[in-house]
């Protein structure tokens, strides 16, 4: 007996010497870690957080509570600061917010208040595809439609900064697109109901949020997706353009590549503080995509209609690490554009 | 046609059932008591609420979520009626506007009146919004769709020419502060180029200030304040037998045709992306006000003051659903809110929501949602009647113990809103302008309504602009609104004219600030319009590098504000007499010793400036019973058994409820921060 509870002990104190196993297990245990969403509750960067908050907790050694924090404001770069310079770096805050924070510290932007290539990042819950769509009785249907238009194709945006903004501008300049951007609603609800009242043509946006929101419409033929700013076809979408075969030279391949496909991919980023133990990167990165694959979690976010398919925090440090490292042209070129004075 | 009538009935039966199912009975009934209380809180809304309850509605059903949800959100402007009315804090920020003229009523002790009046004109505003929203579901898709940015622009200056109704005596006061609410509301990053207009490096300014921190700082703090001089407790006279509820509820039949026109322009205003609840109280009160013969009696106490914003704050609901679930596109931070839970869900508000669910639809559902509208506001405005008698005595407790508890509520339910900690000082600083505007008797309400407007107004301009050159000016559309905002600029200037020609003869009471002669003198109205003045100037100043996008609105509105403040600093100066502003209240009550008012009046600051430390300090579960303790003790000089016991509620309350159970993520105090470095 005396010799069972000695056996058990060493084994337990092996086991605890392991390391990353035990030591981790004991720190998460009890715990409850944060991931601090920049956008107010009810929208898709919520929903997403949401999900993976309530199944994440039984990956993680230890099964620590996870709860979600809104902390809202300047399109997520108030929760990037927060994350970069208030958070403590032991593995309880995570951070998600949009990676066109990350563009807005490459192009030079005002009010990034960190450092985006020390952040440790955990992964990407779906790659987002930006396409464009328009509506059928505005009469441009196609690409060919498109660039054929004797007079501009009105579109609708946000701001400067905005995928909704954004994409348009580098279509007009890398493909020749005739385009009337037309800026200032606010989300891409007002986007889709200007473009039903016939105001506006259409606009660019992710295909997940216009796959559920205007589903109907595609599908009925009323709205069209006429062109796809992927590195390949979407599934769903086989037969329309990328906006890639369509370009012409090299550098604009470049410029939709840096500008709208990278950035796209990586839009709802999961991010750790600078200078987060290692081993707690690792145990989280592997929970998150544990979690990703969870049956349960599946079927929630079925019913929610959300799409999954994710990327690793290796992938995404690698895709930061080539937005990085763009050519000083690249950069000067797409600010111009996306920019304009 | 007969068929899809059919079908529209029978999912409107079906929506009446879906409701009376237990489980969903049940949740609509919780529902309503969360709402209940967050409405009755003061500082705490709606929509923080909303959005603290979404985690505990994905493992409900969609129908069970909904009645929830909307059981929740249906009653917290009736309730945020009440404490308008009894404290004349805004009990949400939508129901600011009850406070004008229900407070004055709560005073002069016909609380148990505007209660009646108030609770009568919410069920009859919700009834109306609800089956409003009804109605229109078979034909709101192509309604909505003739709108486009040139209407809602139109729509936004419209809404901005009722600033001459809310002005009371002083159109150019009104003018004024209608302006500054316009230049407020440019704070913040640029919505087309994204630029950051006067936000002086703030991140936290780059979304501009938050309606809510505004709205009950500017109205709660000056009554705090009034309270505490008074040191009694918030009825005043005597607090008459509470047959005035009955007086109140033929109130409402009295001026029905008022109540229905302003659940009209609820439920109409609800409709209008970016405008919401927070606006058309305002456009109700101002059309209370306007078609009124007498509008001398506003401010005062005018049972209308209070029908119109109540009625409409409730009737908005139903508009705002409208827009929500016919095209999935929010009308306000509430529906934005909803949404998500659509998104949990996975319903997707468009054209589905309005189609029966024999054909993959979900009209029933949609319908429920009319149901849960018109039950919540029943079941909410009976249980108030029954217990309206308690909530009347709330008026008769001491001021001193309610006024650490209120302080500390404007401070939690402005953070909720954005989670954010500077929201706080928002709040304090917006709560002394209000104080001062209410002092030397500026009309508050034109510039919430321009502070909420701005952004709708500068948006659609642009957008109308661009999309149309200057052929949006011939829209027909657009013409008809011109016409309405013309008409209603003369209908008010005619009818001013005509009743100030019949007061001609009456004498004008003097104000306080009466200046003896015509020399120029350094008065404090002098002082605050040179603030003003100054304000703008710098403003203007800030504002020389924009581009001319960014430039457009701010250089056009502080421009033209800049040289209507001359003219009133030119008036001060001069010591130019003019009538109170609406607000202006004969107060009731006895005399107060000038030294006591300024001692009390100085106190009062004190503790709220110290409120806003020790939260910044401390953190807000030990802040919050540390100040209510401090307070209770050292002004109220409480006894140590009550003291006690609010310290521990405020904790319960703070810690237990905010903090342990809905993960309200609560900054750390910054001493904490200091310490362990």
């Amino acid at each position: 007996m005396h010799k069972k509870l000695t056996l058990l002990f060493a084994l337990s104190i092996g086991i605890a010497l392991i390391p990353g196993t035990t030591p981790a297990a004991s720190f998460f245990q009890g715990k409850t870690v944060r991931i601090i969403v920049g956008t107010t509750a009810g929208g898709g960067f919520d929903a997403y957080s949401r999900v993976i908050a309530r199944h994440m907790g039984k990956h993680i050694p230890g099964n620590p509570t996870v709860i979600v924090e809104n902390m809202p404001g300047a399109g997520g770069l108030i929760a990037g600061k927060y994350l970069y310079s208030i958070a403590a770096p032991d593995g309880l805050a995570i951070g998600n917010f949009n990676s066109a924070q990350i563009m807005a510290q490459i192009f030079g932007r005002e009010g990034v208040e960190f450092d985006a290539r020390k952040f440790e990042w955990i992964g990407v819950p779906v790659k987002s595809n930006v396409v464009c769509a328009l509506v059928k009785k505005k009469g441009v249907t196609s690409a060919d439609q498109w660039m054929d238009s004797k007079t501009p194709v009105k579109i609708g945006g946000m701001f400067a900064g905005n995928t909704t903004s954004d994409v348009p501008r580098i279509l007009h300049e890398a493909l020749g697109l005739p385009i009337q951007l037309v800026e200032g609603y606010k989300g891409s609800a007002e986007i889709r109901l200007a473009a039903e009242s016939g105001e506006i043509a259409g606009g660019c946006w992710q295909w997940e949020s216009i796959q559920t929101t205007w589903g109907k419409a595609v599908q009925s033929g009323d709205v069209a997706i006429v062109l796809q700013a992927t590195d390949k076809p979407l599934p769903e979408l086989p037969k329309v353009p990328l906006a890639g075969h369509l370009a012409k030279t090299q550098e604009a391949k470049d410029l939709i590549k840096a500008g709208i496909t990278d950035p796209a991919t990586i839009t709802r980023l999961y991010s750790l503080p600078p200078g987060t133990p290692k081993e707690r990167v690792r145990i989280l990165r592997k929970a998150f995509q544990e979690t990703l694959k969870d049956p349960e979690f599946l079927a929630e976010v079925k019913k929610s209609k959300l799409a999954v398919d994710p990327l690793t925090g290796e992938d995404v440090e690698r895709i930061i690490k080539g937005l990085f490292g763009l050519k000083s042209s690249t950069v000067a070129k797409l600010k111009e554009i996306l920019y304009p004075k | 046609m007969d068929a899809v009538m059919f079908e529209m009935v029978q999912a409107f039966g079906s929506g009446f059932l879906l409701i009376f199912d237990p489980t969903t009975f049940s949740l609509m009934l919780l529902g309503i008591g969360i709402g209940f209380a967050v409405g009755i809180l003061p500082g705490l809304g709606g929509p923080a609420a909303l959005a603290l309850m979404l985690p505990f509605i994905v493992k409900m059903k969609a129908v069970e979520a909904f009645a929830f949800l909307l059981g929740m959100a249906s009653v917290t402007n009736t309730t945020g009626d009440i404490t308008s009315i009894l404290f004349g804090v805004p009990g949400e920020s939508s129901s600011a506007a009850t406070i004008v003229d229900g407070h004055p009523m709560a005073k002069k002790g016909e609380a148990g009146r505007a209660l009646g009046a108030a609770l009568m004109s919410s069920l009859v505003g919700a009834i109306f919004g609800a089956f409003a929203l009804a109605l229109a579901i078979p034909i709101v898709r192509p309604l909505v769709l003739i709108l486009g940015s040139p209407e809602f622009f139109m729509l936004a200056i419209l809404g901005v020419t009722f600033v001459a109704s809310l002005s009371g005596g002083s159109l150019l006061k009104g003018l004024i502060g209608g302006g500054v609410g316009l230049f407020l509301a440019t704070i913040g990053l640029d919505p087309i180029s994204g630029v950051p207009r006067f936000t002086f490096g703030q991140l936290f300014l780059w979304d501009g200030i938050g309606l809510v921190p505004i709205t009950i700082g500017f109205f709660a703090l000056p009554e705090v304040i009034d309270l505490a001089v008074q040191g009694s407790s918030i009825a005043r006279g005597e607090v008459g037998k509470l047959g005035g509820v009955k007086e109140g509820i033929q109130d409402t039949f009295r001026h029905w045709w008022m109540v229905i026109r302003c659940s009209a322009i609820g439920t109409l205003t609800g409709i209008i992306p970016g405008m919401g609840p927070a606006t058309t109280q305002w456009l109700a009160y101002a059309h209370a006000v306007q078609s009124s013969a007498d509008k001398g009696r506003f401010g005062k106490g005018a049972v209308e003051g209070v029908l119109g914003p109540g009625a409409a704050n409730n009737s908005s609901l139903g508009g705002l659903l409208v827009t929500t679930i016919a095209f999935g596109v929010p009308t306000s931070v509430m529906m934005a809110i909803l949404l998500g839970a659509f998104l949990i869900h996975g319903l997707i508000p468009g054209a589905d929501m309005l189609i029966p669910e024999l054909k993959g639809g979900h009209l029933a559902l949609t319908f429920s949602f009319v149901w849960t509208i018109v039950f919540s506001n029943i079941i909410t405005v009976a249980v108030c009647f029954i217990f309206l008698k308690q909530l009347v005595k709330v008026t008769r407790i001491r001021g001193s113990l309610l006024i650490p508890l209120i302080l500390l509520l404007i401070y939690l339910g402005a953070f909720t809103e954005k989670n954010a900690i500077e929201d706080l000082l928002l709040v304090f600083l917006f709560g002394i302008l209000g104080w001062i505007m209410q002092w030397l008797r500026w009309p508050r309400p034109p510039l919430i309504l321009g502070l909420v407007l701005g952004p709708l107004a500068e948006n659609r301009l642009f957008l109308s602009t661009d999309n149309y050159g200057l052929a949006w000016l011939g829209r027909p559309g657009v013409l008809v609104l011109i016409a309405l905002a013309l008409g209603g600029v003369f209908y008010s200037v005619l009818r001013t004219k005509r009743s100030r020609a019949a007061r001609r003869d009456e004498p004008v009471p003097a104000p306080e600030t009466a200046v003896a002669g015509g020399f120029p003198k350094m008065t404090r109205s002098t002082l605050f319009s040179l603030f003003i003045t100054a304000g703008l100037a710098l403003a203007l100043w800030q504002s020389r590098r924009f581009n001319f996008r960014s430039g457009l609105f701010p250089w056009t509105i502080c421009g033209s504000v800049f040289i209507l403040s001359i003219f009133q600093f030119g008036r001060d100066l001069m010591g130019k007499k003019e009538k109170g502003g609406m607000e202006s209240q004969a107060e009731a009550g006895q005399e107060i010793l000038p030294h006591l008012v300024r001692s009390r009046t100085m106190g009062t600051f004190g503790w709220f400036g110290g409120f806003l430390a020790t939260v910044w300090l401390l953190g807000f579960s030990a802040a919050g019973p540390l100040s209510v303790f401090l307070y209770l003790k050292i002004t109220s000089r409480e006894k140590w058994p009550l003291t006690l016991i609010l310290t521990l509620g405020t904790w319960v309350f703070l810690y237990g409820i905010f903090d342990l159970a809905l993960h309200v993520p609560f900054p750390a105090g910054k001493l904490y921060a200091w310490l362990s470095f």
